[in-house]
């Protein structure tokens, strides 16, 4: 614990009142660190005093949502007081008739669909699976860029959220985007918070583009490929005259589990057109449910750092070679050309397979390390890339309040 | 221009891609928004990223401020040059670099066109999919400065999503690679911030796309409606039963009447005109276009009618993109605005357009992807009656005013540039613009790159008297525009 902890409690209490503010314990380490305090701010404004109160004191906030996600990155070097999200939630509008949604960030992904649901007269959803599930709040999808299956179709939260609100490490209150989709007006910040592991800004709300539910699913299974049918597969899935929702290839399991959706008719000619392609077995209902709930969790279930991996797509067989030779398991996108990899806690591990990786004309980054890992979270600290993310966030918090050390680019605050 | 940075400048492109001669460099005064206007005191031509690194590092040494220029098709002063300073002219550095279809990525050099693009992956059965109207001129480092649309950024989305990676020359002359051929690089998402940002961030020397393949099916119907109104609820309808067509467009009596004597389109005689594109595979795209055609006509539509052709479609599409430069043959001169609204407001915003052509007196035209709510109201005027072309801008602005009460955007797809620098304020909070400010900051903290455009300057929005003040209204109407 932090030498300074009972002041900083007694300065952000003053600042919120001693509802706002308990004691650190250690269920809220971050990277082996007991914060001093918790705060659960319950606005936007609430959210900029706390900042302020920390960039003026010296103080490292570590932003918290259902905190699914707090191995992610390096571990930070300091943390005075866990920043909690979770009374920033609730749904401020949903339009449906322009498939927008404005959401606080400490929402649940699980809350925001019970709303969508019961839009009367209105059949939306927000496609975004990541493998922590509905539990996770949707600040957090967002700072960390965290995707599933679905990412084949409908993309990440970079291509879903239009725009945000949020609070700078000195409580600058900023907004960027809209509640249009269509929009290019001013630098579009809310990118450069998609994926940057709360340390440039708290999100405070995000408004993301909805999408029409499907009329109707089909899911399709190619069991006991081989690493070369595998790769031959996803080539032809490039020409297949289909949409693809989802087309994910598991190893050891040397399973393909492919979806389709639309209307009836569509996919009913689509999983056709799909099975005699693939050679993929067109799924009932019941079994559908079953491997599709099973696949969106993977690789995350069982102990072991989980990678992040890149590659040009047409390289899959070769990608699933060093999955046998490095990983527990792998789940790869096939149409993307990326993959989860769940790996050893081992630096060398890690550090062959990333450069094998390369070798492909790839990368491999860390989403969730350990203590053992924390010098090996990223391909590279250096270049003149590292050094304008460190300008970047140098510029926008430069009292280092947020998360400091925990994002690449943030390598001077690691001292 | 000082001789040594002059020399300098030589040194790093070679001298005949230096211009200063007052004729040369005269050209590269103003882009497709001409009532903005400023002659540079010199031009470079750079052929490689080498070359443009070398000459911003001999501009950022002198501290002599720099502007980024591809085809100068642009709508918002974006690439104005600045008086003293130089532009970076891309134009020739226009090849494709790569195509790896397996892989459906293209690396090409900024001054390739839009169009270009497409057509070198063509015969692979492959397309760049945003398509600005412009796309046969426009380049693509000019695509990625503005994060443009056009009209099947409804289905595909914009630039930001087909852009995958970028080599780009920083202000200080540093040459960095953002992104990658293949997706996630760790780190800030630094290019998500480069797309869009009008090229104050860097100049973009090289980028790689994202190709996307063919769809199986493409269909172009178009539905006539008696009122604006009415077409406007058909596209609402059509989007809230949960269909995403390719392109949804709007086009009122007025842009039509222009659109048919330019090409001859074969367009009905009509209040307003949708044209509605659908593809995807091929029982998909019949059943949506059957559900298209009945809720168009269930909305008032008059007449439906599907392109029997290619040729047919092609000449339907034609139309649409002609329109901008099709007003020209029905009024003297015309402002081209850009605002988003969300669709749903379609109706009241249309009938405050209404209203405000009442209260000034001038015809405005509306061209428009209804889809997503991106207006193109054409304002039309008259430059040569005193006084008409400010009253023109005006109401220009109070269409903005109508999109932000909306909830909207000052600019969908045409961007902030010069020409809407001092709107900003309406639609960010100081608090919001002071975090833009911070991160120009970061790329540019000497200010050199595109200075005063995109973020209001109290130079620029007439708060401070100043030397120089580029004043839109004294020179609108000097030319047609593109």
């Amino acid at each position: 614990m932090s030498t300074a902890a009972p002041a900083a409690r007694a300065l952000l209490a003053r600042e919120l009142g001693d509802g706002a503010v308990r004691e650190g314990a250690e269920a809220d380490a971050v990277g082996g660190i007991v914060p001093g305090a918790v705060v659960t701010p319950a606005g936007e404004e609430a959210v900029a005093a706390v900042c302020a109160v920390a960039h003026r004191e010296g103080l490292a906030l570590v932003v918290r949502g259902a905190g699914t996600k707090q191995r992610w990155g390096r571990p930070p070097r300091r943390c005075d007081a866990v920043l909690d999200t979770r009374r920033l939630d609730g749904v401020v509008e949903h339009a449906p008739g322009d498939l927008v949604c404005t959401v606080r960030a400490g929402t649940t992904l699980d809350e925001l669909r019970g709303v969508l649901d019961a839009a009367p007269g209105h059949r939306q959803w927000l496609p975004l699976d990541p493998p922590q599930g509905g539990i996770q709040t949707l600040g957090g999808a967002v700072a960390t860029a965290a995707s599933g299956p679905l990412r084949a179709r409908y993309g990440t939260a970079r291509d879903l959220v239009i725009g945000a609100r949020y609070v700078l490490g000195d409580g600058t209150v900023g907004h960027s985007g809209g509640k249009v989709v269509k929009n290019v007006a001013g630098y579009d910040v809310t990118r450069l918070l998609v994926g940057s592991l709360g340390t440039l800004a708290v999100i405070t709300e995000v408004t993301v583009r909805l999408h029409p539910r499907p009329a109707a699913t089909r899911s399709l299974l190619l069991e006991r490929a081989s690493a070369a049918r595998l790769g031959e597969l996803a080539d032809r899935l490039r020409t297949a005259p289909v949409v693809l929702t989802a087309a994910d290839v598991c190893w050891p399991d040397a399973t393909a589990r492919l979806r389709v959706e639309g209307t009836e008719e569509g996919v009913v000619e689509q999983a056709a057109a799909l099975a005699e392609i693939s050679g993929a077995r067109i799924l009932d209902v019941g079994e559908a449910e079953a491997v599709d709930s099973a696949l969106v969790v993977r690789p995350w279930r069982g102990e072991g750092a989980v990678a992040g991996l890149a590659f040009p797509r047409t390289r899959l067989a070769d990608l699933l070679e060093l999955a046998s030779a490095y990983a527990t398991e792998m789940v790869v996108r096939a149409t993307l050309g990326v993959a989860e990899a769940r790996l050893p806690e081992s630096p060398e591990v890690v550090a062959q397979l990333r450069a094998a990786v390369a070798r492909l004309g790839g990368h491999l980054a860390l989403h969730r390390g350990g203590a053992a890992l924390a010098g090996a979270a990223w391909p590279s600290e250096t270049g003149p890339e590292v050094a304008l993310m460190r300008a970047l966030k140098l510029s926008l918090d430069p009292a280092g309040v947020l998360a400091p050390g925990r994002a690449l680019g943030d390598v001077e605050h690691a001292g | 221009m000082d001789a040594a940075v002059l020399d300098g400048l030589r040194a790093a492109v070679g001298a005949s891609a230096v211009l200063t001669e007052p004729a040369a460099v005269r050209a590269y005064e103003c882009d497709g928004l001409t009532g903005h206007r400023a002659v540079p005191a010199a031009v470079v031509l750079p052929l490689t990223t080498e070359q443009a690194a070398a000459a911003v590092r001999v501009l950022h040494r002198a501290r002599i401020a720099f502007v980024a220029r591809g085809s100068g098709t642009g709508l918002s002063g974006g690439a104005v040059a600045i008086t003293e300073g130089v532009v970076v002219c891309l134009a020739r550095m226009r090849s494709v670099l790569a195509v790896d279809i397996a892989n459906e990525r293209a690396t090409v050099q900024p001054g390739v066109t839009n169009l270009a693009v497409s057509e070198a992956v063509a015969q692979h059965g492959y397309f760049y999919a945003p398509d600005p109207s412009s796309g046969s001129v426009c380049s693509i480092g000019g695509n990625v400065a503005e994060n443009s649309g056009g009209a099947h950024c409804l289905k595909y989305g914009f630039t930001l999503h087909h852009v995958c990676g970028v080599t780009m020359v920083t202000a200080a002359g540093d040459v960095v690679r953002l992104g990658g051929a293949v997706p996630d690089t760790p780190g800030y998402d630094l290019l998500g911030v480069v797309v869009g940002s009008e090229g104050t961030l860097g100049i973009v020397t090289e980028v790689i796309l994202r190709l996307v393949p063919r769809p199986p099916t493409c269909i172009t119907t178009l539905a006539a409606f008696d009122s604006m109104e009415s077409a406007g609820n058909a596209v609402s309808a059509i989007v809230s039963e949960g269909i995403l067509p390719a392109a949804v467009e709007m086009m009122d009596r007025l842009t039509l009447e222009a659109a048919e004597a330019a090409v001859h389109a074969g367009y009905p005689d009509c209040e307003a005109l949708l044209l509605v594109e659908v593809d995807g595979p091929d029982a998909e795209c019949r059943t949506v276009l059957a559900a298209v055609d009945r809720i168009c006509r269930e909305a008032g539509g008059t007449e439906t009618r599907v392109a029997s052709s290619a040729a047919e479609r092609a000449l339907l599409w034609r139309g649409r993109r002609a329109a901008f430069a099709a007003m020209g043959r029905v009024s003297p001169d015309y402002y081209v605005q850009d605002g988003v609204i969300p669709r749903t407001r379609l109706g009241p915003v249309l009938n405050g357009i209404r209203e405000l052509e009442r209260e000034y007196g001038l015809r405005v035209g509306n061209v428009f992807h209804a889809g997503d709510g991106n207006l193109h109201p054409l304002v039309c005027y008259d430059g040569h009656v005193a006084g008409e072309s400010e009253k023109a801008l005006e109401l220009a602005g109070r269409i903005l005013d109508l999109c932000l009460a909306e909830g909207g955007s000052i600019t969908g797809e045409h961007g902030v540039g010069l020409d809407k620098a001092c709107h900003m304020p309406k639609m960010f909070s100081a608090g919001a613009l002071a975090v833009m400010e911070r991160v120009r900051h970061a790329f540019d903290p000497d200010g050199l790159c595109n200075p005063a455009k995109l973020l209001p300057t109290p130079r620029l929005c007439g708060e401070v008297p100043g030397p120089y003040r580029p004043h839109p209204i004294e020179t609108a109407g000097l030319a047609e525009r593109l």
